[in-house]
């Protein structure tokens, strides 16, 4: 499944690359936004594989480094308001674009991320280390408890935090207790 | 659909039956006849715009005309919250709980099982109770108080009493997220709860569940977009009596 979200202020151009993308026929969940505020709560509770982004939003300096901090796993395509050139990279759409440039655009760049999620999906089974990681969170350990625990940085834990929630679909340290009891990582005794 | 004043209320619930919800929490019985939801409105002492502005909104999750919420009055839209609170707390939250107590014939062979998903439950709902109680006593009558203190063009001496040192801000600091706990209940029965015997006891749980995220997800939207800024503007006004 590709999660994609659209940002962009215009009511229209959202609605507009929501139908665009629906015509895609692969699974895709999309939600759309319209505020950096919206955008901060949509990466946190969408964990989005995929952002089609107008330039207006991108370029607020809070929009950007919170782009940044993204790194490679959320794919950015951007939305100009502008004419763009006849080759322009695939990244960049423009609302003044035909039907059959954006349908190719998007469908080469959605085929892009869904090849890489579903690598990512086949191997939803815990690593080693994660199990290790969710053991001592289970444990109601802290961050830096665990991190001291296993020799690693607490922003190494913060990480590994953050795939098992991907991988498991929860969020909260109770709920990743009960997985962890249901699944033998820990014992029922184990918790007072 | 765009819901318009001169709609009959009936064909409103057979347009969305979930609006049902929202007549009930705006303070509207049943037992319409023929009458438009003007009609209905007016008898009931609901303003109109306000009705129609909620229902389009829970109707259709683009509609959202922020703007037009912060026009309405605070004390509003504070007992609209609170009846979302009451009908969450004392009927979504005990029919669940006995729908899982319902579970434990046909997860006997593992009792750990029902005692896990029931007792993350039970601390779900301790989590939500306290969160909604400090809604409900604190953070609405402060909402209230400044409303009628701005009406009134000075601070009541309830609000000089009770509220003078209280803003919104203290109460976002210790506002914690009510939704991630469900979304992961969600998931362990999905995902990883081994599969029971009675699907359909199961099936009828989870949807409870799906309901009640969807109804905690619409109020936090109408706390987070519209109570919450508007109180923050209350609070630029009130600075200057």
């Amino acid at each position: 499944m590709v999660r994609i979200i659209i940002a962009d202020p215009s009511y229209l151009v959202r609605k507009g690359l929501s139908t665009i993308l629906n015509e895609l026929k692969c699974v895709t969940q999309i939600s759309e936004v319209s505020t950096p505020d919206e955008i901060s709560d949509a990466i946190i509770s969408e964990m989005p594989n995929m952002m089609i982004i107008n330039t207006s939003l991108s370029s607020i300096p809070e929009v950007d480094s919170l782009i940044k901090k993204q790194g490679t796993e959320l794919n950015i395509i951007s939305i100009f308001n502008s004419p763009l050139p006849n080759n322009s990279s695939e990244k960049l759409i423009s609302i003044l674009d035909g039907k059959s440039v954006l349908l190719n655009k998007l469908r080469n760049q959605v085929k892009n991320v869904q090849q890489s999620t579903q690598q990512q999906e086949n191997s939803e089974e815990l690593s080693d280390r994660e199990k290790e990681v969710l053991q001592k969170v289970a444990l109601g350990k802290t961050n830096k408890e665990v991190a001291n625990e296993l020799f690693i940085s607490t922003h190494t834990v913060i990480s590994h935090r953050k795939n098992i929630t991907r991988k498991l679909g929860i969020k909260t340290v109770s709920g990743l207790t009960v997985y962890a009891i249901l699944n033998q990582i820990i014992g029922m005794d184990d918790i007072s | 659909m765009l819901i318009t004043a001169d709609m009959k209320m009936a064909d409103l619930i057979h347009l969305d039956f979930q609006l049902l919800a929202v007549i009930q929490r705006i303070g509207i019985p049943l037992g319409f006849r023929e009458k438009t939801i003007d009609e209905v409105c007016k008898e009931n002492n609901v303003n109109t715009d306000f009705f129609l502005q909620i229902s389009n909104s829970f109707h259709d999750k683009d509609f959202f005309p922020k703007e037009r919420f912060f026009e309405f009055k605070a004390e509003w839209l504070v007992n609209f919250l609170r009846r979302t609170h009451q009908c969450i707390l004392e009927h979504k939250i005990p029919e669940i709980e006995l729908k899982i107590e319902g579970l434990v014939e046909d997860l006997k062979a593992t009792t750990r099982n029902y005692e896990l998903i029931k007792n993350f439950f039970t601390e779900y709902i301790r989590e939500l109770k306290i969160h909604m109680e400090l809604e409900d006593n604190k953070v609405f009558p402060y909402v209230v108080e400044l409303d009628k203190s701005l009406e009134a063009n000075k601070k009541t001496p309830k609000f000089e009493e009770s509220f003078s040192d209280y803003n919104i801000q203290k109460y976002l600091e210790d506002h914690n997220d009510i939704e991630e706990k469900v979304f992961d209940l969600k998931n362990i029965l999905i995902k990883y709860l081994p599969p029971p015997m009675d699907n359909c006891k199961y099936n009828s749980l989870l949807f409870e569940i799906f309901r009640l995220e969807k109804d905690l997800s619409d109020h936090a939207k109408l706390e987070d977009k519209v109570l919450i800024p508007k109180v923050k503007l209350m609070e630029r006004e009130i600075k200057n009596l």
